[in-house]
């Protein structure tokens, strides 16, 4: 993996915009990342970790999921497709079925720039690089499911499966024949989960416009109060600038179903193995599922009808526990209990007295569960970034390391790649794909295990490429019935 | 063999008996109600019965990735430190929200509601590791437990003798977990939390307003990438008993939750790579489609209200017509169909400034208009929109009552309390999710584990208890 | 001094937060003695004052000031023309401690109030809320509210 540092010339502003290698310096080497341990007099217990979990083995074990068959069917969203990626990153064997014109999220690219999609080395065909980046060990088939030959193949294909992922609008399957209540009948091991933003069932179930446009995430962020929750206020930075609730930048909501219906449908499975022999129905959504997990909102409404109120960078219920501003960007620093806390402060201290005299010597700072208070915040805060005004993130995080304190700089895309930690591990690797080239991809988060990691074998897939295998193999239909089928708009 | 002349009704397409019969006839949304009958959760079994996990964790990340464990049926044990406890009971916003839940210790400084729905239906114990009768105890729960999950620094369960080179000896099947900021590697020993994770792993810096609109990056709601990394060890953990299936063995997962972060950056990493393009902030519109963001409207649904959140900020709305005809029919109804010719195409409106033009439009058009308002003409006009929620429509709203995912339940310990997760996690046919209890406190079933799980004498549970050994 | 305006006439801190006033120019009064400085900050760092601008009128309040050499006295925000309101708050009044209360917004009892200590051995606990024993005056009060149809299911 290490590779020699490639020097990159700039004399013009043209030149910044080359793309840079990947990794521009190759990654901390293994005994120099021993030392680290080594201080810690941790040298044996990191040794045996790299050995046991080390990520370049992860092709020498076995994989959890081997054997386990999911159908993938679904257009547009993330919830599936993250979903099935993370059972096909443990191993189990993922087949996505597409319409023949493909999910339009094939087409999706960074405001419409078609050069930024990748072009299949064979036919040329463009697709953009959130599909591709989700497409993760998975088989592409197409097939029509509109048409009554094509409702016949896919249950074939269902009767023949552990688990289908399905993201339609409410009820699409079952008015074709094909939803639970039908597959069931026939593959009463079958277990089913919908994905979907509100719910496929009640007063404000997912809906499509009349122009048959799908409802996408953020719909699901903004039903469950994340949005509203999150962003600066308007006592920060005037709206439209940035004082506004604020959507993740990414579609969250969507991530959060997807990896909660995996967790469903593996408790599932577990308990089809273990007892039941019986499949079941699973109902998973973006806004649900994200209100999971907003902590106690809801029920702190219920406390004393308290409406959460967004507060930027700054967590109103932990004192330290924010990014504020520094020299080159914003570095985040953390540490609530009286132990850290005050290690924060003795860290701060050394560079700037003044913040040991107005904030260790203020009686009401004393208390833990006082700091949290706003003014409380206010007064640190400022006087943290008083502090970091003066040097820049790395500087920051090297003062506090030394503290033990839980801090970090915020990173944009090009340093994450290029962090040492993360290129140690690693956490974006290359894979060398044989329609798209060489991709830079985010690894599987299980890949760090003992026995069976997950992995990433292969990243993208041209619409169909795995029609051949896989109905030859599920269904029995040779080439030339596959022809045909093509021929009337099946496939 | 069944001789192929009998006619057997089971054999025969259709359903089989009057009750299926309805089944199948009755409309799909009835059926879904009917299948997931939500409400008597607790009749029908649970999947992960008879699983047992040790939790020695603590904030909300690694305790998450117990909890849906804990929602699923298994038993958890929840291991504190004595009187120390876990320090997210010190948790609240602004300081005002406590539970009091008895506590001898500290029966005055209650247990803050930073910590609620982190670690639902599990048993307390306390045990101080550092002493040297805590090691018997953990190797005896070990012995008969499935796994155990642990955020301390790397290196600390070892030098304590156990982490999992020492516990896989004692039971080869168990499951150990390590859930935390990095793992191996040259900032192993750095600590984590959620917001370090999404200041550290990129995300942060694709979300809030770009900085030539005057925006800062933004902090993701609450500790949501805590809880949501926690949920994939949840599944590294199901995969992993699936596994122990086959094998019997367990294994050790290492979980860092700072590349959970980076893992739903969707195209950032790739076009990085490709093209060395470093994505950028683009605040409440959507990078790939537009129209699909999010507008401030003029007026406040609830002008009159006290709560400053109602009064001012209940004014935005999700507005999505990315599709051309939605497109041609949204720009009619803001009366501006001259941006429908001037931008026919998804390609033409999807550039960063076409959206500038077609979303500062478009709030110029709701500039006169509630929120309220907005929505309904263009819901009317058969378009997509929906209000920006905040957390009293969200306890108002029918949706979630009916689907049973935000509901009251009357809890042991907090008393009357509103349980917005587990359910919310997702709708069972078979085996749903269900909430017994919130949190407990700190060594509440301590007679219950030590005493009656362990067998040891209560006399010795009591001297422990004095020695703060629990 | 910059981020905090140390006011020498009065001895209080005045506290700009750094997110409003990271790039900021404008006139900042003292909470305390009311004295307007100007300041022009750029990154954080004071590029120009405070200059003491008296007469003149501020632009904007701090957020929160309180004065080290009196035992910490304060003015938290939104004290009227002294700092700065901050209107994003979960409910119109701010609190900072702890919400003492018996009842849930349905009006049914949650134990949200100091308990008298009453673990059993090694601090255990069941699984049961004796709150007519334990409470017997809470209890009474929700019999109340039950009477006068206060108790609500949602």
């Amino acid at each position: 993996m290490a590779r020699e540092p490639q020097e990159i010339e700039i004399k013009s502003r043209a030149d910044t915009l080359k793309r840079r290698p990947w990794p521009v310096t190759p990654p901390p080497s293994r005994e120099e990342v021993a030392k680290v341990y080594a201080k810690r007099k941790a040298e044996e217990f990191g040794a045996w970790c790299e050995e046991n979990l080390w990520f370049q083995n992860v092709f020498e074990k076995p994989e959890a999921l081997q054997g386990v068959k999911v159908l993938e069917v679904g257009l547009w969203r993330i919830g599936h497709k993250f979903c099935a990626s993370l059972l096909s990153e443990l191993g189990a064997e993922v087949i996505k079925i597409e319409p023949p014109e493909g999910d339009p999220m094939r087409q999706l690219t960074p405001f419409g720039r078609e050069e930024y999609m990748l072009k299949d080395k064979y036919s040329g065909e463009p697709c953009g690089l959130e599909f591709i980046h989700e497409m993760r060990n998975k088989y592409s088939i197409t097939l029509n499911l509109d048409t009554p030959e094509g409702q016949k193949l896919y249950k074939g294909l269902a009767a023949r499966v552990d688990i289908i992922i399905e993201e339609y609008p409410p009820g699409y399957m079952d008015e074709r024949g094909i939803g639970y209540r039908q597959l069931s009948k026939l593959n009463p091991k079958l277990i089913y989960c919908w994905i979907g933003e509100l719910g496929q069932w009640g007063p404000e179930k997912d809906r499509v416009s009349k122009f048959g446009q799908w409802m996408l995430d953020p719909f699901g962020q903004a039903a469950c109060s994340f949005i509203h929750n999150t962003g600066y206020p308007e006592d920060f930075m005037p709206r439209g600038s940035g004082g506004d609730p604020t959507r993740s930048g990414v579609w969250l909501a969507d991530y959060v179903a997807g990896e909660q219906a995996a967790v469903n449908i593996l408790a599932a499975l577990y308990y089809r193995e273990e007892k039941s022999h019986r499949g079941q129905f699973i109902e998973v959504t973006g806004a649900e599922a994200l209100m999971d997990i907003l902590d106690f909102d809801i029920s702190w409404y219920g406390f004393n009808e308290s409406i959460k109120a967004r507060s930027g960078s700054w967590d109103p219920n932990l004192n330290q526990y924010a990014w504020n501003p520094c020299k080159d960007g914003y570095m985040m620093i953390g540490g609530q209990t009286d132990r850290l806390w005050y290690r924060i402060g003795m860290c701060i201290e050394k560079d700037l007295p003044v913040f040991g005299r107005l904030i260790h010597e203020d009686p009401f700072l004393k208390e833990v569960a006082a700091r949290n208070a706003l003014q409380a915040l206010i007064k640190t805060y400022t006087l943290t970034s008083m502090w970091l005004r003066d040097i820049n993130r790395v500087e920051a995080e090297e003062k506090l390391l030394e503290y033990e304190i839980a801090a970090g700089p915020l990173l944009y895309i090009d340093e994450v790649c290029e962090f040492p930690h993360f290129k140690y591990r690693p956490w974006v690797y290359t894979i060398e794909d044989e329609h798209y080239g060489t991709l830079l991809y985010a690894t599987s988060t299980n890949s760090f295990q003992m026995r069976t990691p997950a992995r990433v074998k292969w990243l993208g897939r041209p619409l169909g490429k795995d029609n051949g295998e896989i109905y030859q193999k599920y269904l029995g239909i040779g080439p030339r019935m596959q022809e045909v089928l093509k021929e009337k708009g099946v496939l | 063999m069944a001789d192929p002349r009998e006619v057997r009704l089971e054999d025969l397409p259709g359903p089989k008996s009057r009750e299926e019969l309805e089944d199948m006839k009755a409309p799909y949304e009835e059926y879904c109600r009917k299948l997931f009958d939500v409400g008597n959760e607790f009749v029908k079994p649970m999947a992960l019965e008879g699983v047992r996990w040790l939790s020695c964790t603590m904030y909300i990340f690694t305790p998450h990735a117990v909890a849906n464990l804990g929602e699923l049926g298994a038993e958890v044990i929840k291991i504190e430190f004595p009187r120390v406890a876990d320090p997210m009971r010190h948790t609240s916003p602004f300081n005002e929200c406590y539970f009091y839940p008895l506590h001898d210790t500290r029966p005055k400084s209650g247990t803050g509601i930073g910590v609620l729905n982190a670690n639902v239906n599990e048993y307390y114990i306390s045990l101080d590791y550092h002493r040297k009768e805590a090691q018997e105890v953990l190797y005896k729960l070990v012995k008969m437990s499935d796994g155990l999950t642990e955020c301390y620094r790397p290196g600390t369960f070892d030098r304590w003798k156990q982490s999992y080179r020492y516990l896989q000896e004692i039971n080869p099947r168990f499951i150990y977990v390590w859930g935390g900021g990095f793992g191996y590697g040259p900032k192993a020993f750095g600590g984590s939390y959620d917001i370090l994770g999404q200041a550290h792993a990129g995300l942060a810096s694709i979300t809030g307003f770009h900085e030539d609109f005057g925006g800062h990056p933004v902090k993701h709601s609450n500790w949501c990438i805590d809880w949501y990394s926690g949920t994939q060890i949840t599944i590294a953990i199901l995969a992993a008993l699936y596994w122990r299936r086959k094998t019997g063995l367990g294994t050790m997962i290492e979980f860092s939750q700072v590349q959970a972060a980076t893992r739903c950056c969707g195209y950032t990493v790739p076009l990085y790579g490709r093209f060395g393009i470093v994505r950028q902030r683009w605040g409440n519109w959507d990078t790939q489609l537009c129209v699909h963001g999010i507008i401030i409207c003029g007026k406040s649904d609830y002008p009159d209200e006290k709560n400053p959140q109602l009064r001012n900020e209940a004014r935005y709305v999700m507005v999505s017509a990315f599709n051309d005809p939605d497109f041609k029919e949204l720009c009619s109804v803001i009366k501006r169909n001259d941006l429908y010719e001037k931008y026919k195409t998804h390609k033409e409106r999807v550039r960063a400034e076409a959206q500038v033009e077609i979303y500062r439009e478009l709030e110029k058009w709701a500039a006169d208009k509630s929120r309220s308002e907005v929505v309904r003409i263009l819901t009317e006009a058969g378009l997509l929109a929906a209000p920006v929620k905040n957390d009293k429509e969200v306890y108002e709203s029918e949706h979630f009552r009916q689907r049973g995912t935000v509901r009251w339940m009357d809890d042991p310990m907090l008393g009357d309390v509103i349980a917005q997760s587990t359910y919310s996690t997702g709708l069972f046919s078979e085996t749903p999710r269900r909430k017994f209890w919130d949190f407990r406190p700190v060594g509440a079933d301590n007679i219950k584990i030590y005493h009656e799980l362990l067998g040891y004498p209560i006399s010795t549970i009591q001297e422990w208890y004095e020695k703060g050994i629990i | 001094m910059c981020d905090i305006i140390w006011c020498k006439k009065c001895n209080t801190v005045n506290y700009l937060d750094p997110y409003c006033f990271w790039n900021w120019e404008g006139k900042v009064n003292c909470a305390e003695c009311g004295e307007v400085y100007y300041i022009h900050m750029i990154q954080g760092h004071m590029y120009k004052g405070p200059e003491p601008r008296p007469g003149e009128k501020p632009d904007i309040h701090p957020l929160y000031a309180d004065k080290p050499y009196d035992g910490y006295t304060n003015y938290p925000p939104g004290v009227e023309g002294k700092t700065r309101p901050y209107n994003c708050t979960p409910r119109h009044i701010y609190l900072g401690r702890a919400d003492q209360r018996k009842f849930s917004i349905r009006n049914r009892p949650m134990r949200a109030w100091p308990q008298p200590p009453s673990a059993g051995i090694a601090g255990s606990q069941g699984f049961y809320w004796d709150i007519k024993k334990l409470s017997p005056e809470v209890w009474e009060e929700y019999m109340e509210k039950i009477k006068k149809g206060e108790v609500r299911d949602w």
